[in-house]
């Protein structure tokens, strides 16, 4: 047998048994992969609403508690109307409410924004008021460490608190992320619009930004029945 | 052979495993005496807590490939061995990123892409080609350990300064009294960010060279 065909054969056999070791990992631990990635997107929503404290660890029990408590996974119809089941209509988005004495305090939009290298996954809660956002979060993103990854970082995320996606006059402007600090780039009557940018991450905060309009411009419908005081309680 | 049963840690001490390990620790320490691996050396080791777990998983990739290998090594075709190398590495990788994912989720997404980054380590691949395709199987899995708690030391002793000295804490519990902060202590905002990670890992090279130089 000549050697390059005992190379190829060598070479087969590796990646046979490399690819059956792969596979019996990834399909043996799919299970916990998923409840833990769960986990993470409810502490992602609860952060997002100040349900959870920054540098406090919690397990994964008390994260299902306080959420099955205080967070409602309900659905907007085209119109703007909370219903909890979606129907067969296909344009039904999905929305997550903080509730707390039977009274909305703030709903949760689900972001999925297009990213330098990847989707970004992350949730932005809008107080009932819906104009005044009260925190940003990301569970998932594909950016590079240390600059578009700083969007997972608490310095990052905590600009976002207070900012509003409305102007004065109430029409929809959003939030985006300024090319530097909102102080040097920024107007100031313009401050409530923008959020402190990553040096190094120009193209990240662009497309998330961008990402974020789209997102908030499709659930304009519901944030305006906020506006206007017409929801305060969760359908059901 | 009396001293076999006298001496135990005499007789272990002329094991050619101890004088394996003894070289990987210190007398070819793979970040301080080698300079290998210190992309990840610098990334992970803002705390403690991610320090030791990529200590952790580069010590039992290391280890495992140098064992599947050792074991291979009459058998792999000369012409494709740093392809072999780098399947066997990548397919360990990959495990312990899976397992990390599983089992330890908050600790995986801190370290991120610096798992998957074990792959490039040139300590991995170097232990690989330059011990377990010449060495007994045994031999070639203890050289990976050394090699590994090699690494693993100097990760965690850059760690231990970086988070006490960077944020006054060690494993995220805080050592530092607040009655110092109160008295005008700073934490070292330095420590917290990669430059910080050089200054330290320089002193630590300083330090090994100074001393190796003086028995010799």
């Amino acid at each position: 047998m000549s050697d390059r065909i005992k190379a190829i054969l060598f070479a087969a056999i590796l990646c046979l048994i490399c690819s059956v070791l792969l596979t019996t990992a990834s399909t043996g631990l799919k299970g916990f992969k998923e409840v833990n990635v769960l986990i993470d997107k409810r502490r992602n929503i609860l952060k997002s609403v100040g349900l959870v404290q920054e540098g406090r660890t919690y397990t994964p029990d008390e994260i299902q508690t306080i959420y099955s408590q205080r967070i409602k996974e309900l659905w907007v119809d085209p119109d703007g109307r909370l219903i909890e089941k979606p129907l067969t209509d296909e344009q039904d988005i999905p929305l997550y409410v903080y509730v707390e004495k039977e009274q909305i305090q703030a709903y949760i939009v689900p972001i999925n924004s297009r990213g330098l290298w990847g989707r970004i996954y992350g949730y932005l809660a809008i107080k009932n008021d819906g104009t005044t956002i009260t925190g940003f979060t990301v569970y998932k993103h594909s950016e590079t460490p240390g600059l578009g990854g700083e969007i997972e970082k608490a310095w990052f995320q905590k600009n976002w608190v207070g900012k509003k996606i409305v102007d004065q006059g109430g029409e929809f402007v959003s939030v985006s992320i300024a090319k530097g600090e909102t102080k040097d780039v920024v107007p100031e009557d313009k401050n409530l619009h923008y959020v402190d940018g990553i040096s190094g991450a120009t193209l990240t905060g662009k497309y998330l930004s961008a990402g974020i309009r789209d997102t908030l411009e499709n659930y304009e419908p519901v944030s305006i029945r906020f506006r206007k005081n017409l929801v305060s309680e969760p359908p059901g | 052979m009396n001293g076999t049963f006298t001496k135990p840690w005499g007789a272990i001490r002329k094991t050619k495993s101890f004088k394996d390990i003894v070289k990987a620790l210190w007398q070819a320490n793979p970040i301080s005496k080698q300079i290998l691996g210190i992309c990840s050396a610098l990334a992970v080791t803002v705390q403690l807590n991610t320090a030791i777990v990529m200590s952790v998983a580069l010590t039992l990739v290391v280890a495992f490939s140098n064992l599947a290998i050792s074991s291979m090594r009459h058998v792999i075709p000369r012409n494709i061995r740093i392809i072999v190398e780098v399947a066997v590495i990548a397919t360990l990788v990959i495990l312990a990123d899976e397992l990390l994912k599983a089992f330890m989720y908050d600790v995986s997404k801190q370290l991120s892409v610096f798992v998957g980054l074990i792959i490039t380590n040139c300590i991995v691949l170097g232990r690989a080609e330059g011990f377990a395709l010449s060495n007994p199987p045994f031999r070639s899995f203890m050289d990976g350990i050394a090699n590994g708690i090699g690494y693993s030391s100097v990760l965690i002793g850059v760690a231990f300064l970086r988070e006490l000295l960077g944020s006054g804490k060690l494993f995220g519990y805080q050592i530092i009294p607040d009655m110092f902060y109160e008295l005008g202590y700073v934490n070292n905002g330095l420590m917290v960010l990669a430059p910080g990670a050089f200054i330290i890992i320089g002193l630590f090279v300083w330090l090994e060279h100074t001393l190796l130089n003086r028995k010799s």
